[in-house]
């Protein structure tokens, strides 16, 4: 391998990092160029061309509508990495936020009750949470008032509110570990605020684990809305998402139509592949003595 | 007439590495043992006397292994047995007890298990003969209400008594030879005197020899008939342990006699040994003290020195004087 | 033991009951309420009031929280729906099992083979057998279950008859056909967390054959067998934990396997709960999943204990 590719590799952890990380950013590049990547409208019903196998003139096939079910993955791609990128992102906010106070005022009420009550939450698996939440506040857009919420836009923050305990964890243990160092207690005896404690040094050092458990947390995203659509709590047709896709290729399977279903799928396995294994790569660059392995469906 | 060696190492070589590239840590250890006596295996971190004593038992970590030398036990030579064999003289004819009592016993089992677990392995006894056995070494090794302690978990002992219990450990089957790699080390200074007598008493109890690994030359002093220095992965001074304390023949035994602290007035900066030792694994011609030695000369960095004799006395050193 | 039991017992509790008081909250928050549900669009004021009075939603909150915890702890009544006026006991015995019934053999079956495969990869660590069981391991941790089972379910029971496309025969009738039907199921169902623990098996073995203490047992000539065991009294412990984890986390991914499947378990209730707006009935089937699963920890942290007794002394 060439000196640039190892240095490259090294940067993701190894060889397998380096593959997931090209594999995400295909991904990204797909969901953030879907309008001009897709070869066809995702909509646009066809009826003369309905069920076709895959072939040259559409790759993947098309499906029940003369949908093409290529650009569908394509923009599938949007549903599904918006929705997992928007949780990750809320969980990070609430997550890292709580877990910093929580990790630096240690030993008070604030530490405990926090602690306490995120643990309860995320006692439940944030699968059933999320159909529970979903089917409390309702499929499909959501009116609040004057605004309205998208139906992925809810979803991901139901599951952007479900990641909050996790990456508070995952701050809180490191942040309560680096509240107790010297030099943390040196910037105290200068003087210095505790919010500024807290954003300058605590928090830096509690980048690594959560970018890791991020990466992770985005392959989970990906699956729990592919789930979801799945049963139809999630992204509602006529918005492709891999999910309510693979809902729909159900409806096909005994009549022989595979590539419905096998498309999506793989494009879902494959982007769970991709994270994980830049996850890992991330966690082995990042602090190779991490051991526990992450686990929170 | 000198009697038959218990063991015999003759021109060890261990080396860490993989495939094609190794890096000798020990680099050609020769050591004797008699039945019933008491050597003293002394040397730095890093000298590579740790490594000798796990090559006895063949219990190298990973990445090690022995490249060449003959370890001769009761007439067997151990380095080229199959693991089986060795196996079967693991904890019956030699014992072994390590540096950290609370990482070397395994924190799950109650202690008078891992005894039983070891008698039963190697003599056929049963369970409640074992057990009863086990109290019996409790007792043995010095602790007290040994019957109520035979259920203890590891962590529930203090250091002192975990380092019993690993002794009661190694000599549960009445081996010939205790191999103990710093046995003290990781104790309290009270607790490492009282760990030394215990020793002591269990090897004249039951015959045992023993060899005693340790980086403190004054520690073994008290325990041992002779005692090997060794530096760099060689053995720079052999003998009983009178001669070397009076008369040290190495330059790298002196420097270290003198660094013992003394307590009668002694004032003034305390002495240590300039330079630091080479790093493992690194080629070295000639002889690997050189860099560090007072009495150095041209040839000390080019020949590697023999080994002189006097009497039993042995050191490998250019330099003809004392 | 006892005192760890307890303290355990009493944070499931906890978490219980913090869950149910969030459920009963949002359930009882939300803009659309049962009257309006059940009576329509155009009801009256009326007769939405009658029917809070009947219902005995007209309390406040908390009151109406004690009722259904006592009829929860004290009676095992998780109730009556107010959108169907049908008692969710029954439904729940109705579904309950077949859902139980699928995880525990998906639970058994991984269990046995991740502990076999993750011990025999730890053994022969760097072998033909290590590599292989790292490869499953990955694959089965990304591909998704229901996915695995579409493809699967074309494969051998379109393709082939090897299996029943969907349903699980009952087995009172035939055991055979019982058995046929129920293996793609939990196959799908158990290969994640097989992979998982597989891993997890297999590194904790690893870290834990390097340790000191194993060095000892070596030492003290133990054969091969009893090291072993030796190191998984210790290394087993955090699979012991993963695998409590996802014993209640295979109840979820139970829910999305058994629509793939048409199966008749708690996921039909659940879903035709939420399409129904029955939100008594979403909150019931919650609630029985977070039992699952807080006894399943329960029990995974008191066989941790019996195993390395270290854990069971308070801290």
């Amino acid at each position: 391998m060439s000196r640039f590719a190892r240095r490259l590799a090294n940067n993701f952890g190894g060889g397998s990092g380096l593959l997931g990380a090209v594999i995400v950013l295909t991904l990204l590049v797909l969901a953030v160029g879907a309008p001009w990547i897709a070869p066809r409208d995702p909509l646009q019903v066809d009826i003369v061309n309905q069920m076709q196998e895959p072939g040259p003139g559409f790759w993947f096939g098309t499906d029940q509508s003369g949908r093409d079910v290529l650009s569908r993955v394509i923009w599938g791609a949007r549903a599904s990495i918006s929705v997992a990128a928007v949780a990750v992102v809320i969980g990070m906010a609430g997550g890292v936020s709580l877990g910093l106070i929580a990790g630096f005022f240690r030993g008070g009420w604030i530490e405990q009750i926090t602690m306490r009550f995120l643990e309860a939450i995320a006692a439940i698996p944030i699968l059933i949470w999320a159909i529970a939440l979903v089917g409390i506040f309702g499929v499909g857009d959501g009116h609040w008032g004057p605004f309205t919420l998208g139906s992925e836009l809810k979803l991901s923050m139901l599951l952007g509110v479900l990641y909050i305990p996790t990456l508070a964890r995952v701050t809180y243990t490191t942040a309560a570990v680096e509240s107790q160092a010297y030099y943390v207690l040196a910037r105290r005896l200068q003087g210095t605020s505790s919010p500024r404690i807290i954003l300058s040094d605590v928090l830096p050092n509690c980048l690594s684990p959560v970018i890791v458990q991020s990466t992770l947390l985005l392959a989970i995203g990906i699956v729990i809305e592919a789930s979801v659509s799945f049963v139809g709590l999630g992204v509602q047709p006529p918005t492709p998402s891999w999910g309510n896709m693979l809902a729909d290729a159900r409806n096909y399977l005994l009549s022989g139509d595979w590539w419905l279903s096998v498309f999506p799928g793989a494009a879902i396995s494959l982007s769970v592949v991709g994270f994980n294994l830049l996850g890992d790569g991330l966690r082995d660059r990042l602090d190779p003595r991490h051991a526990t392995a992450a686990l929170a469906t | 007439m000198t009697p038959t060696p218990l063991l015999q190492i003759d021109g060890l070589h261990v080396a860490f590495g993989a495939r094609d590239r190794w890096r000798e840590v020990v680099r050609g250890v020769d050591l004797r043992l008699l039945p019933g006596e008491v050597v003293g295996l002394v040397g730095e971190s890093g000298s590579g006397k740790s490594l000798t004593a796990l090559s006895i038992m063949r219990l190298l970590p990973p990445g090690a292994r022995i490249s060449s030398g003959r370890i001769t036990f009761a007439g067997t030579d151990l380095a080229i047995l199959r693991n089986r064999a060795v196996n079967a003289r693991r904890g019956r004819d030699i014992g072994m007890i390590f540096q950290d009592p609370l990482t070397a016993l395994n924190p799950a089992i109650p202690v008078g298990r891992q005894i039983v677990d070891s008698l039963r392995t190697h003599q056929q006894t049963g369970r409640k003969a074992a057990w009863a056995r086990a109290v019996e070494l409790l007792d043995l090794v010095g602790i007290h209400r040994p019957a109520e302690r035979v259920h203890a978990y590891p962590h529930e002992l203090s250091g002192g008594m975990r380092q019993r219990v690993m002794t009661a450990l190694a000599v549960c089957n009445d081996p010939k030879l205790l191999i103990a790699d710093e046995p003290t080390t990781a104790l309290d200074v009270t607790v490492q005197a009282q760990v030394i007598a215990m020793l002591d008493r269990i090897r004249r109890e039951l015959g045992i020899a023993v060899l005693f690994i340790s980086h403190n030359l004054d520690l073994v002093a008290g325990i041992v008939d002779r005692v090997s220095v060794m530096y760099a992965g060689r053995v720079v001074e052999s003998g009983a342990v009178e001669d070397v304390f009076d008369t040290p023949q190495h330059p790298y035994t002196r420097q270290l006699l003198r660094c013992i602290p003394r307590l009668d007035g002694q004032t003034g900066p305390m002495p240590t040994i300039p330079g630091l030792p080479p790093r493992l694994g690194t080629a070295l011609p000639g002889c690997a003290f050189a860099s560090r030695c007072q009495v150095v000369q041209a040839r000390c960095r080019v020949e590697t020195p023999p080994i002189r004799r006097r009497d039993g006395h042995l050191s490998a050193c250019w330099d003809a004087s004392a | 033991m006892a005192a760890l039991f307890l303290r355990r017992a009493g944070l499931s509790l906890l978490s219980l009951l913090l869950v149910s008081l969030v459920l009963f909250v949002l359930t009882r928050s939300i803009p659309d309420s049962p009257a309006r549900i059940v009576l329509g669009e155009d009801a009256t004021a009326a007769a939405m009031a009658q029917f809070d009075r009947d219902h005995g939603l007209d309390r406040p909150i908390l009151v109406q929280y004690g009722r259904w915890l006592e009829g929860i702890v004290l009676h095992g009544d998780l109730g009556t729906s107010f959108t169907t006026g049908l008692r969710m006991n029954r439904q729940v015995a109705a579904t309950l099992p077949v859902t139980l019934e699928l995880v525990i053999v998906a639970f058994a079956v991984s269990i046995v083979i991740s502990l076999a495969l993750g011990t025999l990869a730890a053994v022969l660590r760097d072998s033909v057998v290590d590599y292989g069981a790292r490869l499953i391991a990955v694959l089965g941790v990304s591909v998704p279950g229901f996915w695995l089972a579409i493809v699967l379910i074309i494969f051998f029971a379109v393709d082939r008859d090897w299996f029943p496309p969907g349903g699980i025969a009952p087995l009172a009738k035939d055991w055979r056909e019982h058995l046929r039907s129920i293996a793609l199921p939990s196959f799908c169902l158990g290969v994640f967390y097989m992979a998982v623990l597989t891993r997890m098996t297999r590194s904790s073995l690893l870290d834990v054959l390097g340790l000191d203490y194993m060095r000892t047992a070596r030492a003290s000539g133990l054969r091969a067998g009893r090291v072993l065991a030796y190191a998984l009294r210790n290394a087993l412990v955090p699979v012991v934990t993963i695998a409590g984890m996802s014993f209640g986390h295979m109840f979820g991914w139970a829910l999305i396997i058994e629509q793939v499947f048409n199966i008749d378990g708690l996921s039909r209730a659940l879903l035709t709960a939420i399409q129904m707006r029955d939100y008594a009935m979403v909150q019931a089937v919650v609630m029985v999943f977070t039992f699952v699963f807080v006894i399943a920890n329960l029990c995974a942290d008191m066989l941790n204990a019996s195993l390395n007794p270290r854990l069971a002394s308070p801290a």
